[in-house]
């Protein structure tokens, strides 16, 4: 059995070398002062300043560009565009350089042909538009994040305070708020139909919500962690949840093998082995209170070093503020979402519900607002490889030791 | 599920204790002006004594949003009337979330325009909100019912011919208002230079409290200006570290020469003056 599965290993990865082999000697390069003019859907939300527009959109698979526009033309999420003109290179304060096109000749602003996806997006708009006209602009986007991960409208100084705070994969459409939403609609369902058919149910539930949520790579890859952690928890079969971890980052591998590069990706697959693998070790302590606070420890201790390498910086106070704010999350996620549901059939019930959110949205600010301001960060130029590879090498050495251990209480 | 019946009652709870502390922190009956701490712009927020909104213009970005948030009742989301002094983007831009954000009943402004893109969205916000461009001229007076009365003095109407609309030199175009509730009168100024000033100083007379015309600039007013109305306090909306030099020395050294306490945005935050009728105090961050 061991031998048959390190074979297939073995060819897993040899297969996904050639493709990635083959992916990236087939791509475009490009440089400063070239014409191009290319075909994309504008993915993200553009940002309005007094005299333009600016907004990011994929050139290709591998690579962005920011668009920089007049405000003539109204850009919005989810639009297919033509779009040429000379590229561009500017200098980010991060010491990186992206491709820029300023004012860009745009065609054919046309939406979103395709019914299921034009509806989703008039539903997600609609949702933003009924939380902005009842919320105050913090407090309302700050509940679309929670709930949709939604946070292309908050205030840019609540924004860096969530960062500086540590609190940021809250507002990120991450595998938790997918898990939360699959095993809330498992925890409802299941009280009323057949296990089977809950798991069916919760999972179509969880891909609605993608959609929802803006079917970005970034969401999908998120879903597709979530379902597998969901599906590990409700089948309680965690030993062969490495294996299915594995063969699904692989396969998402092969199909988008862009993310090879992708913090992101890296992200999710660590946040999500961690959420699978360390919470074991916390059964004792496990209850409806720590359980959220428990997931998210695990996934901050196996994404630490890509956090660090990416963002710079990795707040101490995190672990308290997030202790402190997140059993909000769970009662603001079905606050949320049922005043998103009445929004669409009785305007009076969905600000209800928006009201009843205020409170833990305030607690959730205030606690922010308080912690950023004694911000005790920890600031890294640059991370070294091999602290990464030494504290993953020690992160499963302890997962492997404790586990040993704990089957071993097991079997005696 | 008990947990989140539980969590519900509390949050009630709480949002109980919150409207009745708001309500009663808000709704006092008297007369509140707020002048935003937006940047370099303009935002000023009034509340009447019964309780209705104003908003004088939206200041250069989203932050007369925090402004309202911080003055408004969180139940409280419509705009009684919004007052555009003229149609500059540092007066504008912030207006463009307002009218996504709340319920506006009415809109005034110059009968100036622009061909700005912020303007062409502007004009399309408040077309979605199904409001129409209305025009004030000098001795309009919009009476809130309440002892409240905002008396328009400027721009006059024979200042335009009766088809044409004010393109360019709009700042001298402004409306400039008189509020006033009971014995306290407030003369808020727009982007008009000191030649408005002057012409409009005897109508304005003696008042307690003004809005620096034109965030402090040079042009801005005149030691006859400030000899007529005689101010108590003043107050200036400007941003810090401005890229024009905003106030200018010669402003400060005229309003200090006139013995007017003066207060500033950028050094003070959001300035707010509460008034009774015949006292008012004033409170700054």
């Amino acid at each position: 059995m061991k031998g048959s599965l390190i074979i297939f290993y073995v060819f897993l990865i040899t297969i996904l070398i050639l493709r990635l082999h083959t992916f990236y000697s087939n791509q475009k390069t490009y440089t400063k002062g070239q014409e191009i003019s290319f075909e994309t859907q504008i993915l993200s939300f553009p940002k309005t300043y007094t005299f333009y527009q600016t907004v990011y959109v994929n050139l290709d698979k591998t690579t962005k560009v920011l668009i920089r526009t007049d405000l003539d033309r109204q850009l919005n999420y989810g639009d297919y565009v033509k779009v040429s003109g000379t590229l561009d290179t500017i200098l980010l304060s991060s010491g990186g350089t992206i491709f820029t096109l300023n004012n860009p000749e745009i065609e054919a602003n046309f939406r979103e042909n395709n019914p299921f996806l034009s509806s989703v997006y008039f539903i997600r708009q609609k949702i933003i538009d009924n939380f902005n006209s009842s919320l105050d602009p913090v407090s309302s986007s700050l509940l679309l994040g929670i709930v949709f991960g939604i946070k292309e409208n908050m205030p840019k100084d609540f924004l860096d305070k969530i960062q500086i705070t540590g609190v940021m994969h809250v507002v990120a459409a991450s595998g938790m708020n997918v898990t939360m939403v699959s095993g809330f609609l498992f925890y409802l369902l299941g009280s009323l139909l057949k296990r089977q058919f809950a798991i069916a149910l919760s999972i179509f539930g969880v891909i609605f919500y993608t959609a929802l949520a803006g079917f970005e790579p970034s969401i999908i890859r998120a879903a597709i962690m979530g379902i597998l952690v969901f599906s590990a928890q409700v089948l309680g079969r965690q030993q062969y949840s490495l294996n299915t971890l594995l063969i699904t980052g692989a396969f998402m591998l092969f199909l988008w093998p862009q993310f090879v590069t992708d913090t992101g990706f890296a992200l999710s697959f660590t946040a999500t082995a961690g959420i699978l693998f360390i919470p074991l070790f916390f059964q004792k302590v496990k209850n409806s209170f720590t359980e959220v606070f428990i997931t998210t420890t695990s996934a901050q201790i196996a994404t630490l070093p890509i956090l660090i390498g990416a963002f710079g910086s990795f707040s101490l106070l995190s672990i308290l503020v997030n202790a402190l704010v997140l059993w909000t999350i769970p009662v603001l996620m079905i606050l949320g979402a049922v005043a998103a549901f009445f929004g669409f059939i009785f305007k009076p019930a969905a600000v209800l519900f928006l009201y009843l959110s205020l409170p833990f949205l305030y607690f959730f600010e205030q606690t922010v607002y308080l912690f950023s301001e004694l911000g005790v960060v920890v600031t890294f130029d640059n991370v070294p490889w091999q602290f990464s590879a030494g504290y993953y090498l020690l992160l499963i050495s302890i997962i492997l030791f404790l586990n040993k251990k704990n089957e071993k209480v097991f079997n005696s | 599920m008990k947990k989140y019946l539980i969590l519900s009652i509390l949050s009630l709870l709480i949002l109980t204790g919150l409207f009745f502390y708001q309500n009663a922190k808000i709704n006092d009956g008297k007369l509140h002006l707020v002048v935003c701490d937006v940047g370099q712009g303009d935002a000023i927020y009034l509340k009447t004594p019964s309780g209705k909104d104003i908003l004088v213009d939206g200041g250069p970005n989203d932050s007369v949003l925090n402004c309202l948030t911080n003055n408004m009742p969180f139940w409280d989301r419509t705009i009684d009337l919004i007052v555009l002094t003229h149609p500059d983007a540092d007066h504008i831009t912030g207006l463009v979330s307002v009218l996504e954000r709340y319920n506006v009943l009415h809109f005034v402004t110059s009968k100036t325009t622009k061909t700005t893109a912020i303007y062409k969205k502007f004009l399309n916000a408040l077309e979605k909100e199904g409001l129409e461009l209305k025009y004030v001229f000098a001795k309009d007076r919009i009476d809130f019912g309440d002892g409240t009365v905002s008396n328009i003095i400027w721009p006059d109407s024979s200042l335009f011919n009766s088809k044409q609309i004010r393109e360019s030199g709009v700042n001298e175009y402004s409306v400039i208002q008189l509020i006033s509730y009971g014995n306290f009168q407030a003369l808020l100024t727009g982007d008009a230079g000191s030649l408005v000033m002057d012409e409009i100083a005897k109508d304005a007379g003696d008042i307690d409290i003004l809005k620096i015309p034109h965030h402090g600039s040079k042009t801005g007013m005149s030691d006859y200006f400030l000899t007529e109305i005689k101010p108590e306090a003043a107050v200036i909306s400007v941003g810090a570290k401005n890229r024009y030099g905003h106030p200018t020395q010669f402003s400060l050294d005229l309003l200090s020469k006139h013995n007017v306490k003066t207060l500033r945005t950028d050094k003070n935050g959001e300035i707010e003056i509460v008034t009774t009728g015949p006292d008012y105090e004033v409170y700054s961050n």
